[in-house]
């Protein structure tokens, strides 16, 4: 059991905020993923509930229970950081042992459990191995194994991917949610990396500078981003963001931009008329759809991905406008073409001259 | 037209030329020393010099370190001390001293290097101390040990060996510590290890080499003293620079190849413990030797 709430949380470093009244709570089994930019906060938020680093103000309980003067290795917490931070001198086994020994455990079944979660991620083979003589991906299983086998009630995981290359990451990122799924424990997960917070994640919390930005699930950060940092966070190709106004014609609200000049649907129409930015996932918008009007556009660059292609087309901005059609028919558009472009207006955002995302009503 | 393979030749040519003309010139005074050792006393000041000694001659070693029977008979009786009480003297003091030194020292950088109990500045400040030339603590020195009744002790000159190497063995082990990354120490702590349990089971072991490497480079320092020791000893405690010193008055006159001998007996020990320790050396004098 670990239902771990942050209250108030505050740490600074010096005149530095690095977090701001923080308060969360993460329930039992749950599996949380902080994301955001570097600086924001993520990585001092997990190294104060593993004990790290003390809150300048602020609470931190675990199941109802305060625990900031409790030393990290009295919290029953499991860690695993960027760097695998494997003890050198000692073998795989004696790594993955170590807990075990601190905690008193007999020989005999300590030599079991380590065969036993050695095997659990794969590892059985390394045993004799010292941490210099494994990859990267192999080293953070050890590192992996060696937090599971003293059975903490909660696992931190401070961007434990982020140093491995693109195929080891997503077999780990695999890993880590067979472990959760298996195990049933707490994962707290922290990461800049929108995809293994998007793949992984029960909840994800969004923090900058300091302060959470948004709480939900993969598809409530993914479909209603609440402001333009999130929505241009996540996902990948990002969201086509076109700055440009609100403007009414006929009492009709109207978003327009140098290049589009779009009649809003029902429900953003209340948006006040200024600056805003338009915002829609290149899955939303569709090419060429006949009998469909809209906005025409110059094809700059195209990407055969495989399963789909990606078409940028130039929107008269910095940022390409970017579609995305499935399979690879459009694979031999040329470039310079012009096709016509519908946007979907169920799945259209709306930023103000803020950022913040105009809700429906 | 010289040709690229014809360059390269000439120049390692040039190159060893200079190294081996160097290397000459560096261990002339360390040959002659071992050489003059072996030499009769005729041949000491002979001209033109003997460079191999003609008979080689155990005679000078057994005067110096034995007292042997020539002793009296050559009136070459300069200390009143025997060498190997010195040499007894020496071995405590240095070891001693510097065994001290590094332990406080690498509890210190320690906490420097963790805790950051001293600024930069105090740490340049500690290094400072060292600039200090001894010449000009002696004086006071001197009083101070005289009153503690200090002076001509072995332990007075522990201390003050230790108090003086202490600002090189914070300075060294603190850059070996500070090659612990700290999340291994974290690790260690989540773990369930206490505090000190993670220093002499993680970070003690991770830093060994260069503990060994500090732990003789503060021995040579201490072995081989002399100016401290020839103002704070008298005749109860010599150590051996203290004695090679005495081959060299103006009423015993030069005594150059019992000198030698005193010399090369003085340099054995700690090639020794060198060579013992090499294996560390190399690593510790190798910084970077744990994979981030």
């Amino acid at each position: 059991m670990a239902r771990i709430e942050l209250i108030n949380l505050n740490k600074s470093f010096g005149a530095v905020q690095a977090v701001k009244n923080l308060n969360f709570t993460i329930e039992d089994g749950e599996f949380v993923v902080f994301v955001g930019p570097s600086g924001c906060g993520k990585t001092t938020t997990l190294r104060m509930i593993a004990g790290f680093e003390d809150p300048t103000s602020g609470e931190i309980r675990i199941d109802g229970r305060v625990i900031n003067d409790l030393e990290p290795r009295d919290r029953n917490l499991g860690m695993v950081f960027q760097s695998h931070a494997l003890f050198p001198h000692k073998n795989v086994a004696q790594n993955i042992e170590f807990g075990l020994r601190m905690k008193k455990v007999p020989p005999e079944e300590r030599g079991r459990r380590v065969r036993e979660v050695a095997d659990m991620v794969r590892i059985g083979h390394l045993l004799g191995k010292m941490p210099a003589q494994c990859s990267g991906g192999e080293s953070q299983r050890v590192a992996l194994a060696r937090t599971l086998v003293t059975n903490p009630s909660t696992f931190l995981l401070d961007e434990p991917l982020s140093s491995l290359d693109a195929k080891l990451r997503r077999e780990l990122r695999a890993e880590c949610d067979r472990l959760h799924q298996v195990l049933k424990r707490t994962f707290i997960f922290v990461t800049h990396d929108q995809e293994e917070a998007m793949t992984l994640a029960d909840r994800i919390v969004v923090m900058r500078d300091g302060e959470i930005v948004q709480v939900g699930s993969p598809m409530e950060i993914y479909s209603n981003p609440v402001n333009y940092f999130i929505a241009d966070f996540f996902g990948s190709p990002s969201m086509n963001l076109v700055a440009g106004e609100v403007v009414r014609n006929n009492g009709v609200a109207h978003f327009r931009s140098a290049l589009f000049d779009i009649p809003l649907p029902g429900r953003l129409s209340s948006a006040g008329t200024g600056k805003g930015t338009l915002g829609i996932r290149p899955e939303h918008v569709g090419i060429n759809i006949i009998g469909k009007t809209g906005t025409a556009l110059p094809v700059r660059l195209v990407e055969p991905l495989g399963k789909d292609t990606l078409l940028y087309f130039d929107a008269g901005t910095d940022r390409a406008f970017v579609a995305v059609s499935e399979g690879l028919d459009m694979a031999d558009t040329k470039i310079g073409e012009r096709l016509t472009l519908s946007l979907d207006e169920r799945r259209m955002h709306l930023f103000d001259e803020q950022g913040l995302s105009i809700r429906g009503t | 037209m010289i040709t690229r393979s014809r360059r390269r030749l000439i120049s390692a040519t040039v190159r060893y030329a200079i190294l081996s003309i160097w290397g000459v010139v560096a261990f002339f005074p360390i040959y002659w020393m071992v050489s003059t050792s072996f030499k009769p006393d005729i041949q000491w000041f002979a001209w033109p010099p003997v460079y191999f000694p003609d008979p080689p001659t155990l005679t000078n070693y057994m005067n110096v370190w034995l007292g042997a029977e020539q002793y009296d008979q050559t009136q070459y009786a300069i200390s009143s001390q025997t060498p190997l009480v010195s040499l007894w003297n020496t071995t405590v003091i240095a070891f001693s001293s510097t065994f001290l030194a590094v332990a406080f020292g690498s509890v210190l950088a320690y906490g420097v290097s963790r805790y950051r109990i001293l600024s930069e500045a105090r740490m340049f400040q500690l290094l400072m101390l060292r600039m200090i030339p001894p010449i000009v603590v002696v004086a006071p020195l001197s009083l101070y040990y005289s009153a503690l009744g200090l002076l001509d002790t072995r332990i007075g000159v522990i201390m003050v060996y230790f108090l003086t190497t202490l600002p090189y063995a914070v300075w060294m082990t603190k850059s070996f510590i500070d090659e612990v990354p700290r999340e291994v120490e974290q690790a260690a702590e989540i773990l369930g290890a206490s505090r000190w349990r993670t220093v002499f089971e993680i970070v003690l072991p991770l830093i060994r080499s260069g503990l060994v490497a500090t732990f003789l480079f503060i021995l040579i320092l201490t072995w081989s003293e002399y100016l401290l020791a020839l103002i704070i000893t008298k005749t109860q405690v010599s150590t051996l620079p203290i004695e090679l010193s005495k081959y060299q008055g103006s009423t015993e006159g030069r005594v150059y190849g019992r000198q030698a001998a005193l010399a090369v007996g003085i340099t054995i020990p700690l090639m020794v413990v060198g060579l013992i320790i090499r294996k560390h050396l190399a690593r510790g004098f190798s910084f970077g030797m744990i994979r981030r």
